[in-house]
């Protein structure tokens, strides 16, 4: 199989860009990726089991996350996530991508005008 | 659902239950890997929400998360490795998904009409949550397979006849087509542990009654046959429930000795311990003990004449009829042995019963007509949603002649349609099964307690898939007439001239489901109607004795402490006193089992003046033994002679009281003062009657009074507990029950006390079954009642709105606008007259249905019928009242301009 192309992947849902960055800053599971999630929306967002697992699911199915060891004595009912290179590739090519157009509306200075 | 304990693996617990019961929601692909995972996110979710409805919202939420995750993932165009699902450039592939453009377009359709959704989804979810309820009663009491081995392979051998355990060992032993009959009789024991007395409830059983059942105990061993042989079988199997109350769940209970008296033997050895969850047939006992018989004694020496059940297995490749024609003859047989005690009707009636029904047993009809009824309320918002969607669907013609305009097949249309509906029916059939949990912990509340089986219903698989099942029903039955409608509209409609022949033909179809609706309508507050009659024709019914400020309480202070008969007589004067003296009281006696109870001591009675013939079967009397002035506390009524007085002693002259009935069964016309009566045999001590008292509807409200016997405790050999009734001056007696209490342990601390409970209570659970389904039905009317009203109001609407150019010209002619709002008033009237008069036809026709369980109350009643007419027409009116109005405001001018 030829390496997949990571553009190809681009753009991502907001929801998955927000898993891809929490496991950007190591590997975690469920309840601890809601938990970093909701507290960097500041409360303007509330996650639910099915929604959550249907975007982790997937994420593994297209190779941009996928299921780690867990530590020494942790809840073995957990699963562990970790991002695979391709998905830190995604994840960086996404990042571009959201501040171009960051750059864009500031030039129109939207905001200031309301 | 939520179970509110706190800690994480509760929490972890409760999320499990949660993805189990909803299973059938949850996305294939999820279930199967990612389970254990949502769980733990959503106990994380439990964890952080804040009280009781913190939690419920979480449940909520949790609900839509599944169902809306299912929808879309069913939806979506199958995506490839690579697509992210939302920015799916939306090219060709779409065309393999088949009918999911038409699911699309039904979704966006929805959204853009938010009322119409809440509306429909919402009078929905009051009909399926109303039917899941009922429905999880009746597959619990009536559908749900018995916990036994093979059970519908179990029958009950001659109810409504006494046995002994002699006739329990013929009938297995004459009988080919029966194997382990076993009987069961429910007795009251006292086992003391240290200083405190107990009672509690045993079932008193053939050793092989846990084999018949093809269960045994989980600790310990079972019952063998050698326990059930005489003087041997000082043993005991406990309840799981009172192993963990009495023993703490210690598991060296078995092979214990303790002091249990009331049967036989004073101590008992524990052999065994039930396992939790275990289902007895019947009652639930506290314990099992065996019966013990003489396996030599024949059926007429044989003295046990207290085995209220029996069960037995059917032999193999043996029908149910075959074994009862082997059981007719057998009883035939056995009444030729001992014609004194069987009369041919006793004969007659020696069948055998399946054993699913044979519990449910009253139960059956009340259930059926409930769900009946429930039923009719579904059809009935069906049709209410239909009308709403028809309603709707005037307003889209446009829209829809346009798609036919453009090509669309009609097929295309009726599925867009059909999905519309189906979006409705299965939101509005997830709500209704969570709204389903409260209407059915509400139920079980009012449920008669008669029976265990009615609080072990819960929303469970069977009831989900039930309620799957009705999302797809009432989806189509509100759908249908709709879809078929939407999709006749020609192209032509797009260009306007449609409009008004469209729109007529809507009309008649709403019309005539608004006559369905107020006929169904009609037969269910029929039915609620003549409940409510029925429930205050037996309150109203004179119980026979003064029930308020009346208290009741079972007190047993066991055998061995008094252990001659005259100190027992002692023991309960000095009681009566004691309590005859607390502030409050008026009154003080007892009785040994008071009226309104289940329980009963039936004796064979030999009347004086009266010799039965040689074949001829011996009545047996109920029988009763009080303590001096129970008549008077009571407020039972003295027809002739006296009561009872403390001068009647263990060493005065035997003397009895009857009942009316008995006085005019046995002396018909002649006073019955002098005469004497006999209990068990010719040869027994006679009783003198010195005094007539009143009847006493000593089975609830609902059966007439029979022959009674009143004998004075003090003159009765038996050493039994008593009911200590106690009057009271004012108000609630419940309020002065702890003083008693206290008063009872002042004059004898070990005495055990059970059943505290107002007279006015216990009389009431003898209407606990008509009063059930009084309330089920009213309930059921009042929403079909409502929901006729809404058909009604919606119906008139729609014909104003249509009609408004011809109120204009009206009004602009000359016509008054009262005369207008007669008009559509008339209009309105259109289909809820021959609505009334079916829904009257359709309730004479069901009236036979109700028959059993009415009391005083003629199924065809006229006052009921007739209040039901005049509800309707009253509650049609006002719901037609407001939009009439709204014909005669209608602006001439403003029409006229438009037009």
């Amino acid at each position: 199989m030829t390496p997949a192309d990571p553009t190809r992947f681009l753009p991502l849902h907001a929801l998955e860009f927000r898993i891809l960055l929490v496991l950007r800053r190591g590997k975690s599971w469920g309840s601890r990726i809601v938990e970093e999630i909701e507290e960097r929306e500041g409360g303007r967002m509330t996650l639910y089991p099915a929604n959550l697992y249907r975007r982790v699911r997937d994420l593994v199915k297209r190779g941009l996350i996928e299921e780690t060891d867990a530590p020494e004595g942790s809840d073995p009912r957990r699963t562990y996530l970790a991002l695979t290179p391709l998905g830190r590739e995604v994840t960086s090519l996404e990042a571009q991508r959201l501040r171009s157009l960051v750059h864009e509306v500031d030039a129109l200075d939207l905001i200031t005008d309301g | 659902m939520a179970d509110g304990t706190p800690g994480a693996e509760a929490d972890r617990e409760a999320a499990r239950r949660f993805y189990r019961r909803l299973a059938f929601l949850t996305p294939r692909t999820l279930r199967d890997r990612w389970l254990l995972d949502m769980e733990e996110v959503l106990a994380y979710r439990l964890s952080k929400a804040r009280g009781r409805r913190g939690r419920a919202w979480v449940w909520v939420a949790g609900t839509w998360d599944l169902l809306r995750c299912a929808l879309e993932e069913r939806l979506k165009p199958a995506s490839p490795i690579g697509a992210t699902g939302v920015n799916d450039p939306g090219d060709g592939r779409r065309s393999v998904m088949g009918w999911s453009s038409e699911a699309r377009q039904a979704l966006t359709s929805l959204k853009s009409s938010p009322v119409f959704v809440l509306t429909a989804v919402g009078t929905l979810t009051l009909g399926i949550g109303a039917a899941v309820a009922t429905f999880s009663l009746v597959y619990a009491v009536l559908l749900a397979p018995l916990p036994y081995d093979d059970a519908d392979r179990i029958v009950a051998v001659w109810p409504e006849r006494n046995f002994n355990a002699a006739m329990v060992r013929e009938t297995d032993l004459r009988v080919d087509g029966i194997r382990d009959a076993s009987g069961v009789s429910f007795w009251t024991l006292m086992m003391r542990e240290g200083e405190v007395a107990t009672e509690l409830t045993a079932a008193v059983v053939s050793p092989h009654h846990f084999g018949l059942l093809g269960t045994r105990p989980a600790l310990g061993r079972d019952f063998v046959s050698d326990d059930g042989l005489p003087g041997r079988g000082g043993v005991i199997i406990l309840s799981h429930d009172l192993w963990i109350r009495s023993f703490g769940g210690d598991p060296d209970v078995i092979g214990r000795t303790i002091t249990i008296s009331g049967a036989d033997h004073e101590r008992r050895t524990v052999i065994g311990v039930m396992p939790e969850g275990h289902r007895p047939v019947m009652r639930a006992p506290e314990a099992w003990i065996p019966i013990e018989a003489d396996p030599a004694l024949s059926i007429a020496a044989d003295d046990t004449w207290w085995v209220t059940e029996r069960f037995a297995r059917l032999a193999p490749g043996v029908s149910l009829e075959q074994a009862q024609a082997q059981l007719r003859a057998a009883a035939q047989s056995i009444k030729d042995e001992a014609p004194t005690m069987f009369s041919q009707e006793d004969v007659d009636r020696a069948t055998l019963r399946p054993l699913g029904g044979y519990i449910a047993g009253d139960l059956t009809a009340p259930l059926y007509t409930a769900f009946g009824a429930v039923a009719l309320v579904l059809l009935i918002t069906c049709a209410n949603v239909s009308n709403l969607t028809l309603a709707r669907g005037e307003a889209r013609v446009r829209a829809l002649a346009v798609r036919a305009a453009l090509g669309a097949a009609r097929r295309r249309i009726v599925v867009l349609l059909l999905f519309e509906s189906l979006f409705i029916g299965v939101a509005a059939a997830t709500l209704g099964t969570l709204l389903s949990f409260a209407l059915l912990r509400g139920l079980i509340a009012l449920a008669p307690d008669t029976l265990a089986r009615l609080t072990e219903a819960r929303i469970d698989t069977p009831v989900l898939l039930f309620a799957l099942g009705l999302a797809l029903v009432a989806s189509l039955l509100s759908g249908l007439v709709p879809a078929l409608r939407g999709s006749t509209v020609r192209a032509t409609a797009a260009l306007g001239g449609g409009r008004a022949e469209s729109g007529r033909r809507t009309g008649r179809v709403t019309q005539a489901l608004v006559a369905a609706q107020v006929a169904l309508a009609v037969v269910v507050t029929t039915g609620s109607g003549l409940m409510l009659r029925s429930l205050t024709t037996l309150l109203s019914e004179d119980p026979g004795l003064q029930a308020e400020g009346l208290l009741t309480l079972r007190v047993n202070p066991g055998e061995d402490r008094y252990p001659t008969a005259e100190e027992l007589t002692l023991f309960y004067e000095s009681l009566v006193d004691e309590i005859g003296a607390l502030p409050g009281v008026t009154g003080a006696s007892a009785i040994h089992i008071v009226p309104g109870r289940a329980d009963n001591w039936s004796f064979p009675t030999y009347p004086e003046g009266h010799r039965y013939a040689e074949d001829e079967n011996v009545i047996t009397t109920n029988f009763r033994a009080v303590l001096p002035d129970y008549f008077e506390v009571a407020g039972i009524g003295l027809l002739q002679g006296r009561t009872f007085s403390r001068l009647d002693r263990r060493d005065t002259e035997r003397v009895v009281l009857v009942n009316r009935a008995f006085a005019e069964r046995w002396w018909p016309g002649e006073s019955p003062l002098g005469r004497t009566v006999r209990v068990f045999s010719t040869e027994a001590e006679p009783y003198r009657v010195v005094g007539v008292v009143d009847d006493v509807r000593q089975f609830g409200y609902d059966r007439a009074p029979s022959p009674e016997l009143y004998y004075l405790q003090a003159q009765w050999d038996w050493q039994i507990g008593q009911t200590l009734v106690v009057r009271f001056a004012d108000g609630d007696p419940m309020r002065h029950a702890a003083l008693v209490q206290t008063a009872v342990h002042g004059v004898d601390s070990q005495v055990a006390i059970s059943q505290v409970e107002s007279m006015e209570s216990v009389l009431g659970t003898s209407a606990a079954t008509t009063r059930f389904l009084a309330f089920v039905l009213t309930a059921f009317g009042a929403l079909a009642l409502a929901l006729g009203a809404v058909g009604v109001f919606g119906v008139t609407s729609y014909a104003v709105g249509r009609r408004v150019p011809e109120y204009g010209v009206r009004i602009a002619l000359g016509a008054s606008r009262e005369s207008v709002v007669r008009v559509a008033l008339a209009r309105a009237a259109s289909p809820i007259v021959p609505g009334l008069a079916v829904g009257i036809g359709l309730a004479l026709a069901a009236a036979g249905l109700l028959e059993a369980a009415l009391y005083g109350v003629d199924p065809v009643d006229p006052a009921t019928l007739g209040f039901v007419t005049v509800l309707f027409v009253a509650v049609s009116a006002l719901a037609a009242l407001v939009p009439a109005l709204r014909a005669g405001g209608v602006d001439p001018i403003r029409v006229l301009n438009r037009g």
